[in-house]
């Protein structure tokens, strides 16, 4: 006999539920930050705009309310997708179409290992606030996002185009590179908490040092959070380090890219630099930890309380994280539209030169501070 | 008045070459700017233009949308001798030449003065070339975009207008079409 259909269900609801609840999770994540990425191109428009003494983009309108150039990403993307959608003749046309793809889809895929939350318990089901909650948690952000290699170099080989194929060498050298000093830079923030968990990471963040001072990763690794920075901005390949695309002078690897090709390129990097946000914040900021907030509530160290709601708390968490995000991103568009840009082989040299042996460094001293203290 | 900083192009010391002290003073500037800017907007120097307009520089230098400008009674100063359209580089000025049938000595007229503004160059040539003085670029009005062809295509009846303080009294003909505007009419 063959077992009916609600029977099967029935016999595995603990995986329906937990399949149920990963795909809302991922659902939520997916459109926060699609939305949010969205908002950053508006937002890198607005800032530079403010930076500059200019008012920046306030004329797209819906029934005459512009409501400060909030429709303008909307308006970029309709206006992205009726471009008119064009291959080189000579090109590949398969890994053409499937460049843009691959260049998005790391940076989306990273988000299924950053924590935005501790728990949350509805109904007597506890759903962790994580997509999915990897032991190897940055293990997994490093080989994901070196992926994104692959976009950016089959972007330049399948456009047949003697510069894009420049600019995606470029590109491929300065990823490749930077990789290398990312990886480096959470060596120390590894060895310090002993877990390459993301969740475990944000979660050892919540305990106090000599008895007052949160053990956030810019109070125990400060100089890998300034490396980090570095690091991340270069991979992210944007001003400082934008030879790759070079927007006012040298040409980049999407040179042959247009419409919606072009726009899930410049999208990718969007997403890429709330990742670095979410990244930075949950690794040296505290993730979704607030100073002194425990599971019941506040708790300082001078012997006050305040109980707390479980689900005000868990909205804490989340706002927390979120506000750490937006944060760094706004920092980021700041460095962006602050400094110049380096010369290539500057932007070698810092690498090798200057992060890789800083970094090593950085994971001999806390090596011997570990050593040391016990 | 423009502020001019004289730069001190010495070697960078070590701590400036190390470049993080150098990143922070660089994001200072750019963040006094960015929070003056945000609480206090009235220092952005943007103007919103078509809103918001600011009395433009240099009159005398300044081009602007074409007029063609009318005597005391009305009537265009314009003479009909092609001058204009002949100096046009960029061939935008079409004029239609008819002949005043009541006796009037300048015995010329436009029927029809059209300009193409979207092929205009707004170089001038037709007010240097006019002899009558009659088209001018001193509107203050700047031809912006428009949305099909024949909204940047202006006709005699665009054209022809007079701002305050006017009419001018120069040019030959002007002078003889007011004389026989005094005199030969009345008869």
């Amino acid at each position: 006999m063959t077992p009916s259909v609600p029977d099967f269900m029935l016999a595995h609801m603990d995986l329906l539920v937990f399949l149920g609840v990963s795909f809302l999770k991922a659902c939520v994540v997916f459109g926060a930050v699609m939305g949010f990425a969205a908002l950053l191109t508006l937002a890198e428009r607005k800032v530079s705009a403010l930076m500059q003494d200019r008012i920046g983009p306030n004329r797209a309108s819906v029934f005459g309310f512009a409501l400060g150039g909030l429709f303008h990403p909307a308006a970029d993307g309709i206006k992205l997708m009726l471009k008119e959608d064009f291959v080189p003749k000579w090109g590949d046309k398969v890994l053409f179409t499937l460049a843009p793809l691959f260049a998005l889809f790391p940076v989306l895929l990273l988000f299924a290992a950053l924590p935005f939350g501790n728990y949350i318990d509805i109904a007597g089901l506890r759903i962790d606030l994580q997509i999915a909650d990897f032991n190897l948690g940055i293990l997994f952000i490093l080989a994901v996002s070196s992926l994104a290699i692959y976009g950016a170099f089959l972007s330049g080989w399948a456009s047949r185009n003697n510069f894009a194929l420049l600019g995606s060498l470029r590109a491929a050298a300065q990823m490749i590179s930077y990789e290398v000093a990312l990886g480096l830079t959470l060596v120390g923030v590894l060895m310090v908490y002993g877990s390459a968990s993301l969740q475990d990471i944000a979660r050892a963040q919540g305990e106090l040092l000599f008895g007052w001072l949160p053990a956030w990763g810019i109070v125990c690794q400060p100089f890998a959070f300034l490396l980090f920075l570095a690091a991340a901005q270069a991979e992210n390949k944007r001003t400082p380090f934008d030879v790759v695309e070079g927007e006012s002078e040298i040409i980049g690897y999407f040179l042959e890219y247009s419409s919606m090709r072009f726009a899930s390129f410049m999208f990718s990097e969007f997403v890429e630099m709330i990742v670095i946000s979410m990244l930075a914040a949950t690794l040296f900021f505290g993730g979704w930890q607030v100073p002194y907030l425990q599971q019941s509530g506040f708790v300082f160290p001078w012997d006050a309380e305040i109980p707390l709601n479980h689900y005000l708390v868990v909205l804490l968490q989340v706002g927390s994280i979120t506000v750490k995000t937006v944060f760094f991103s706004w920092l980021l568009l700041v460095i962006r539209w602050t400094l110049p840009r380096f010369r290539f082989d500057q932007v070698m040299t810092l690498c090798w030169k200057g992060l890789l042996p800083l970094a090593l460094l950085n994971i001999l001293a806390t090596g011997v501070a570990i050593w040391w203290l016990g | 008045m423009i502020k001019i900083k004289k730069v001190d192009n010495r070697p960078l010391t070590l701590l400036e070459r190390l470049y993080f002290t150098e990143v922070a003073a660089g994001m200072l500037v750019t963040l006094k700017h960015f929070f003056r800017n945000l609480f206090k907007p009235s220092n952005i120097v943007t103007v919103s233009y078509p809103e918001e307009r600011i009395p433009l520089p240099g009159n005398a230098r300044l081009r602007t949308r074409h007029r063609l400008k009318l005597r005391a009674d009305g009537t265009p100063k314009c003479v009909a001798c092609y001058m204009c359209q002949t100096a046009c580089p960029a061939y935008c000025i079409d004029i239609t030449a008819g002949e005043y049938s009541d006796g009037n000595p300048v015995e010329k007229y436009p029927v029809g003065f059209d300009i193409d503004l979207s092929r205009c160059v707004m170089c001038g040539m037709c007010v240097e070339a006019c002899p009558e003085d009659a088209i001018a670029m001193d509107t203050g009005e700047i031809p912006g975009g428009a949305l099909n062809r024949d909204d940047m295509f202006m006709t005699k009846r665009d054209l022809l207008r007079n701002l305050p303080g006017e009419p001018s009294l120069l040019g030959a003909s002007n002078r003889l079409h007011n004389e026989w505007d005094r005199k030969g009419k009345k008869k």
